[in-house]
C-alpha cells in the first residue's frame, strides 16, 4: 500500500519537474559513456573525439531547435560499474534524453538494463557487436530505447561462410578468438555453413596474448581440413597463421575483417598469404560517405582509419536529429524518431554542417527523411540493428585487392536465406 | 532536486553493494589478518549463483529455476562459502603474501572459467533479463531504486549487525588473537588453520551475497564484471574505511565509490568541451591523488580499529 502510494506521488514528482526541464532548455545536452581511460582508451579517445566532431557540426548548423548542443562525456574506465554509475548521473543530474555508449557490450548492457531503459532514455551505441542486445531486444526487455550503428556479427558470419563455400572449400576448421566477438561469430558460422553446402571439422577458440597457440593449431588440424576460418586480432592472429602453416596446415585461409592489416600481412610474410581471402565492412559507394571522410581529413590531419568512427558519427547525428524531429525532447521520442529520420522512403540527407542544414529544412517542413551518413544509409530493424555493406578481398603480392562488392540489401538478403 | 535523490539512491544502492563485500573483507584481513586479493572471484560465484537460480529459462545454456529472490541471495552465500572452503583447504595453509599470489591466482581462474563453462555462464555473452526484486512491486524507476535501496539497506544491515556480534563474541577475540600471533593462539590450545578457514568462508559468503545483489540490480551479469580491478577497489574501500572496523569498513565504500564516480562528475565540469577526451586520463589521476592523501593523513583509515579486549571491559 504504502510503496503503491509513495511511487504514485514519486511518478508524479517526476512528470512535474521533468515537464519543466523539457520546456525550453538550452543548451540541449547529449550524453556520452566512453572508455577514455582503462584497456580500451585509445580506441575509445577516438571515438569521443568524433563524437564532439559530430555535435560540432550540428551546431555549425543552428543546434538543435535553435538551441546549441552540448556534449557531456563521462568516462567509463572500460567498467561496468563506473560506467553505469556515469550513465546514471548524466541522466538525473544533467537531464540528458539520449545515451551514446558504450564500447564493449558487457558495458553498454548494464546501463542499457540498468539505466536507459528503465528511466526511458534513448541510448545508441556505436561499438557494441554482442548478440545479447538482438536477444534481450527481442524479448521485449530494452521497450525499443536500444540503437547501435555498428552492424552486428550476422552479417560478418554469413560473409565468412559464404566466401568459404563459394571456394568450394569442404572441410572447414575454425580458430577463434574467446570474447563475445569471437564466439558469436564462430557460433554462427558453425550454423551457416552447412546451409551453403559447407562443413567443420574442428572448432577451436583460443585465449588472447599467449606467446604460443601450438596446442589450439594441432587441435584444429585434426581432421585434415581444406581451409582455416581464422577469427582473430593481428598480433594473436599473425602468431596462430604461422604455427598453422609450419605445423602443415592448408593456405586456404579465410578471415575476419580485423585481419586486413598490413601488421598482421607483415607479420606473417605476404608470399605466405598469396590463397588468403577475408571480407569486411564496405564503405558504402555513396558521396555521403566521402563527404565524411572528407570533412574528417580537414579536421584532424588523417583518414579516419580506427575502429567506431564512422559509426559513433552517426549514431550522435541519428540522435540529435531525432531530438531536432521531436515536439518535446524526451527519451521515448527520440526513439520515435530515429525511426523517423532514417525512413526508407524518406528524402535522402547526408553528413557535415551543409547536409544538416538541409535535413533541418526538410524537417521543419514535415518531410520525411533519410539519414544517409558517414557509414551509409542507416536501417534500423526492430531490435535496433543495421546492416552494412560487405565486400571479399584477397592479397595479390603486397597489394590488398577488393574481389567483390555486396550492397546491403545483398547482405540482408543472405541473412534471410540463411535464418530460414 | 528529484534527479539529485533519483542518483543518490542509485549511487547509495551499488557503494551499500560493495560495502557488504568490504564487510567480507575486513573480517578477512582486519580482524584475521588473511591478505584475500581474489576478492573478485568470490563475488563472481555469488553473482552467476544468483543469476543462474532466478533467471529465466535460456537457449543452450543451465538454469531457469526461477526461483525467489531471497533463495537466490542464500545460494549465492552457500556457493560463495564453499568455493571458499575448497580454496582454502587448499591455501590457507600459505600466509601473507604467499595467500594474496594464491588467491589472486584464484580470482584469476575464476573470471577464465566464468568465460568458457557456456554452458554454465553463457561464456562472453553473458547471461541477460536477471529479475530485479523491486520491479514487481512499484512502477517507475526512482520507486523501484528505493525499494531496491530499501532491501540492501536491511541485507547490509543484517550482515553488519552479524559481523558486529561476532567480532565481539569471544570467537571474534580468538580472530583478533591469532592475527597478532598465531603461535601464542595454538598455545593456548586455539587451532590458528581451523579459524583461519572459518573466518575465510564466512568473508566470501559475504562476497558471495554483494554479488547477488549486484546482479539482481543490474539484471545482466557477464566476466567482464569480475576484472581484478574490482579487488583493488574493495581493497581500497578497506584500507580507506579502517580495517578492523565494521562502521570504517561501510564508510570506506561510500567515501571511496564517492570518490571515483564524482571525480567523473568534476572532470566534466571543469574540464573544456574539446579536450573532454583527454579528461578521462585526469580522473584517474585525481582518483589516485585523493586516496593517497588520505591515506598519508589517516594512515590508520578514516575510522580504524578500536582496542579493546571486550565490550564489557574498556581500557
Amino acid at each position: 500500500m504504502f510503496i503503491r502510494q509513495l511511487s504514485a506521488a514519486l511518478a508524479f514528482a517526476a512528470l512535474f519537474f521533468g515537464g519543466m526541464a523539457h520546456a525550453a532548455d538550452c543548451p540541449v545536452k547529449l550524453g556520452g559513456v566512453l572508455p577514455v581511460s582503462g584497456p580500451m582508451g585509445q580506441v575509445g579517445e577516438r571515438i569521443s573525439t568524433t563524437g564532439q566532431f559530430a555535435v560540432d557540426h550540428f551546431n555549425a548548423a543552428g543546434g538543435v531547435k535553435g538551441c546549441d548542443v552540448e556534449y557531456v562525456l563521462r568516462d567509463t574506465q572500460g567498467q561496468s560499474t563506473v560506467g553505469v554509475d556515469a550513465a546514471k548521473s548524466l541522466v538525473d543530474l544533467e537531464g540528458v534524453q539520449a545515451l551514446i555508449g558504450a564500447v564493449s557490450s558487457g558495458v553498454s548492457l548494464p546501463i542499457l538494463t540498468s539505466v536507459a531503459v528503465p528511466s526511458e532514455i534513448t541510448q545508441v551505441s556505436c561499438c557494441s557487436s554482442s548478440e545479447s542486445f538482438t536477444e534481450l531486444a527481442k524479448s521485449g526487455d530494452t521497450n525499443g530505447y536500444w540503437f547501435r550503428t555498428y552492424a552486428t556479427n550476422r552479417s560478418q558470419s554469413a560473409m565468412g561462410a559464404l566466401l568459404t563455400t563459394k571456394s568450394d572449400f569442404k572441410k572447414t576448421a575454425v580458430i577463434y578468438v574467446n570474447t563475445d566477438f569471437g564466439v558469436g561469430l564462430a557460433k554462427r558460422f558453425e550454423q551457416d555453413i552447412p546451409k551453403l553446402g559447407g562443413s567443420i571439422t574442428k572448432m577451436v577458440a583460443y585465449n588472447e596474448s599467449q606467446q604460443s597457440y601450438r596446442a589450439e593449431v594441432t587441435s584444429a588440424l585434426e581432421g585434415n581440413p581444406d581451409s582455416l576460418f581464422l577469427v582473430a586480432f593481428p598480433v594473436d592472429g599473425a602468431t596462430i597463421t604461422r604455427e598453422w602453416l609450419a605445423l602443415g596446415g592448408t593456405d586456404n585461409l579465410i578471415v575476419n575483417n580485423s585481419l586486413r592489416s598490413t601488421d598482421y600481412f607483415e607479420a606473417v610474410g605476404t608470399k605466405y598469404l598469396q590463397n588468403l581471402q577475408g571480407y569486411d565492412s564496405a564503405q558504402p559507394r555513396l558521396p555521403s560517405v566521402a563527404t565524411f571522410n572528407e570533412l574528417f581529413e580537414a579536421e584532424f590531419d588523417g583518414p579516419p582509419n580506427g575502429p567506431g568512427l564512422h559509426s559513433v558519427y552517426d549514431a550522435v547525428t541519428v540522435v540529435l536529429l531525432a531530438m531536432e524531429a521531436s515536439d518535446e525532447i524526451t527519451g521515448a521520442n527520440i526513439r520515435d524518431n530515429i525511426r523517423k529520420v532514417t525512413s526508407v522512403d524518406g528524402e535522402e540527407v547526408y553528413p557535415g554542417p551543409e547536409g544538416i542544414k538541409r535535413a533541418k529544412a526538410l524537417i521543419a517542413e514535415g518531410k520525411t527523411i533519410r539519414y544517409v551518413g558517414a557509414t551509409g544509409a542507416l536501417s534500423f530493424d526492430e531490435n535496433g540493428d543495421v546492416q552494412a555493406p560487405k565486400m571479399t578481398w584477397k592479397l595479390e603480392g603486397d597489394e590488398n585487392i577488393e574481389t567483390a562488392y555486396y550492397t546491403e540489401k545483398e547482405v540482408a538478403e543472405l541473412i534471410i536465406k540463411l535464418d530460414n | 532536486m528529484i534527479g539529485v535523490i533519483s542518483y543518490l539512491v542509485f549511487f547509495l544502492i551499488l557503494a551499500l553493494i560493495f560495502s557488504i563485500a568490504v564487510l567480507g573483507l575486513n573480517l578477512q584481513w582486519g580482524y584475521t589478518g588473511l591478505f584475500n586479493a581474489g576478492v573478485a572471484g568470490f563475488i563472481a560465484v555469488g553473482a552467476y549463483t544468483m543469476a543462474i537460480m532466478t533467471g529465466p529459462s535460456r537457449e543452450a545454456v543451465m538454469g531457469g529455476f526461477e526461483l525467489p529472490f531471497v533463495v537466490g541471495l542464500l545460494g549465492a552465500m552457500c556457493t560463495a562459502g564453499f568455493a571458499a572452503l575448497v580454496v582454502g583447504l587448499i591455501t590457507l595453509r600459505l600466509k601473507d603474501e604467499y595467500l594474496a599470489v594464491a588467491t589472486f591466482g584464484i580470482a584469476v581462474t575464476i573470471q577464465l572459467v566464468c568465460l568458457n563453462w557456456e554452458y554454465v555462464t553463457g561464456g562472453t555473452l553473458g547471461l541477460i533479463s536477471i529479475p530485479n526484486p523491486a520491479k514487481p512491486l512499484t512502477d517507475g524507476p526512482l520507486a523501484q531504486n528505493s525499494v531496491f535501496l530499501l532491501i540492501v539497506v536491511g541485507v547490509g544491515g543484517i550482515a553488519f549487525w552479524s559481523l558486529e556480534r561476532i567480532v565481539q563474541s569471544p570467537w571474534g577475540r580468538m580472530l583478533k588473537a591469532i592475527r597478532e600471533d598465531a603461535d601464542a593462539a595454538a598455545s593456548l590450545g586455539k587451532s590458528p588453520t581451523r579459524i583461519r578457514l572459518e573466518s575465510f568462508v564466512l568473508g566470501c559468503m559475504l562476497m558471495g551475497l554483494s554479488g547477488a545483489l549486484y546482479v539482481a540490480f543490474i539484471g545482466y551479469v557477464s566476466p567482464s564484471d569480475f576484472l581484478p580491478i574490482v579487488t583493488f577497489q574493495i581493497w581500497t574501500m578497506l584500507i580507506v574505511g579502517g580495517s578492523a572496523n565494521n562502521r570504517g569498513a561501510v564508510l570506506g565504500a561510500i567515501i571511496v565509490w564517492g570518490v571515483w564516480t564524482s571525480s567523473g562528475y568534476v572532470i566534466s565540469k571543469l574540464v573544456p568541451t574539446e579536450i573532454q577526451a583527454q579528461g578521462g586520463a585526469m580522473q584517474a589521476v585525481l582518483i589516485g591523488l585523493i586516496l593517497v592523501l588520505m591515506l598519508l593523513c589517516r594512515p590508520r583509515g578514516l575510522i580504524g580499529e578500536r582496542m579493546n579486549v571486550s565490550r564489557h571491559a574498556r581500557i
